[in-house]
């Protein structure tokens, strides 16, 4: 592929249809259930009773298949994004990734640790970012929004991103992991790589 | 900034006093209680070691390296448990110091069993045979301090990332902040050295 091309994901004959599928995607998020780090704990009290995000069809889902949302909630050790991106790369396009906190921003209070990954952004595309350690559910359901939003806009272009830039995304992976990492790692979990 | 450049660690300078008088030693006399019984039992055993009753139910033994497998076999007895293994690194004093957390099941007393060793070329005889849990936290200090146990047959990479674990990140030479930039990149404001862009 050369430069300046643009692959068009979306499907011709239905780009008539392409605004009632964007509403549609926003309202049916469903949450790969892999939280990792501390926000994990936030989970609970957004799927219970004061929050209740399955009445805006928000819904934990244990296969990354089914999965539209990946929630980063919290820091990112190499040994966790080596997993992340496994299951990023195995869910389904349109995906989007919803990061808490500090951490995946700039490392947050480990910014000087040996084995927390400092800028997730780096290694895959994040389309909302909340900011602040330990996002409270409010601000995590704010966030859920805010994506929704760029749902319906058209804005939360995340996995468009990976694919065009995935050799620079590749590349910083690789930086990180050593060459052939996946081949080394991925086999172990992933029998069919 | 180099990655494996040491923090300067300032020599102590120790006057040595000549025809010192040698001290009487005051030992201070074990608490008629339930610990001080259990001390006192033991260091009948092992004279080697020294013991003392911290508070109620916590009680610590200092021994010397060599004798540790051979301590820690007697206190078996009463201690049966062993909950944990961790180290504290003494830079200054080139030291290692090993604690085995050891609880009785029979007296509910917690005891801390302490051993100083070298930090360059740091061993320790395994105590797998007395307690086999002791594997995974041998392991670990192997992992994190570079501490080799002798007789344990599972040493080596564990949790870290195999480039960490040939540097032992716990030990306090291991320059956190040089290995972060060098694996992560200087591209970030909180690295910024002037504090101008500084987050926290």
């Amino acid at each position: 592929m050369q430069n300046g091309d643009v692959i068009h994901y979306e499907l011709k004959e239905f780009q008539v249809f392409e605004p009632l599928f964007r509403w549609a995607r926003k309202k049916s998020l469903w949450i790969v259930a892999f939280c990792t780090g501390c926000g994990g704990i936030e989970m609970p009290p957004l799927a219970n009773a004061r929050y209740d995000f399955e009445r805006f069809g928000i819904m934990i889902n244990p296969s990354p298949r089914m999965g539209d949302l990946f929630l980063i909630t919290g820091y990112v050790t190499p040994k966790t994004l080596k997993r992340i991106i496994i299951t990023y790369e195995m869910m389904q396009d349109p995906k989007y990734i919803l990061a808490h906190g500090s951490c995946p921003i700039n490392g947050g209070v480990y910014w000087d640790s040996y084995n927390v990954v400092k800028q997730l952004d780096k290694y895959i595309p994040i389309d909302v970012a909340i900011a602040g350690c330990m996002p409270r559910a409010e601000a995590v359901m704010d966030g859920i929004t805010t994506i929704m939003k760029k749902i319906e806009n058209g804005e939360a272009d995340g996995w468009k991103r990976y694919r065009e830039n995935y050799e620079w995304y590749r590349k910083n992976q690789d930086e990180l992991f050593g060459e052939g990492w996946r081949e080394k790692d991925a086999r172990r979990w992933l029998a069919w790589i | 900034m180099d990655m494996n450049e040491k923090p300067k660690v300032e020599e102590k300078v120790e006057e040595k006093v000549e025809n010192a008088q040698p001290v009487e030693e005051n030992k201070p006399e074990l608490p008629d209680t339930t610990e001080g019984k259990l001390v006192e039992v033991l260091l009948e055993k092992a004279p080697y070691a020294e013991g003392e009753v911290i508070r109620k139910r916590r009680v610590k033994f200092t021994v010397p390296a060599e004798r540790i497998h051979e301590f820690l076999e007697l206190a078996s007895e009463k201690f049966e448990m062993l909950m944990q293994i961790s180290v504290v690194d003494w830079l200054k004093e080139g030291q290692f110091e090993v604690n085995y957390q050891l609880w009785s099941l029979s007296e509910s007393v917690h005891a801390f069993v302490k051993t100083r060793i070298p930090r360059d070329d740091a061993k320790l005889p395994t105590v797998m045979d007395i307690w086999p849990v002791a594997e995974t936290y041998e392991r670990e200090a192997h992992e994190f301090f570079g501490i080799i146990f002798e007789g344990n047959p599972r040493l080596g990479p564990f949790i870290l990332e195999p480039r960490e674990y040939e540097k032992h990140p716990l030990r306090k030479d291991f320059n956190t902040l040089s290995y972060a930039k060098t694996i992560y990149g200087e591209d970030f404001d909180r690295f910024d050295e002037s504090k101008t862009n500084y987050v926290i």
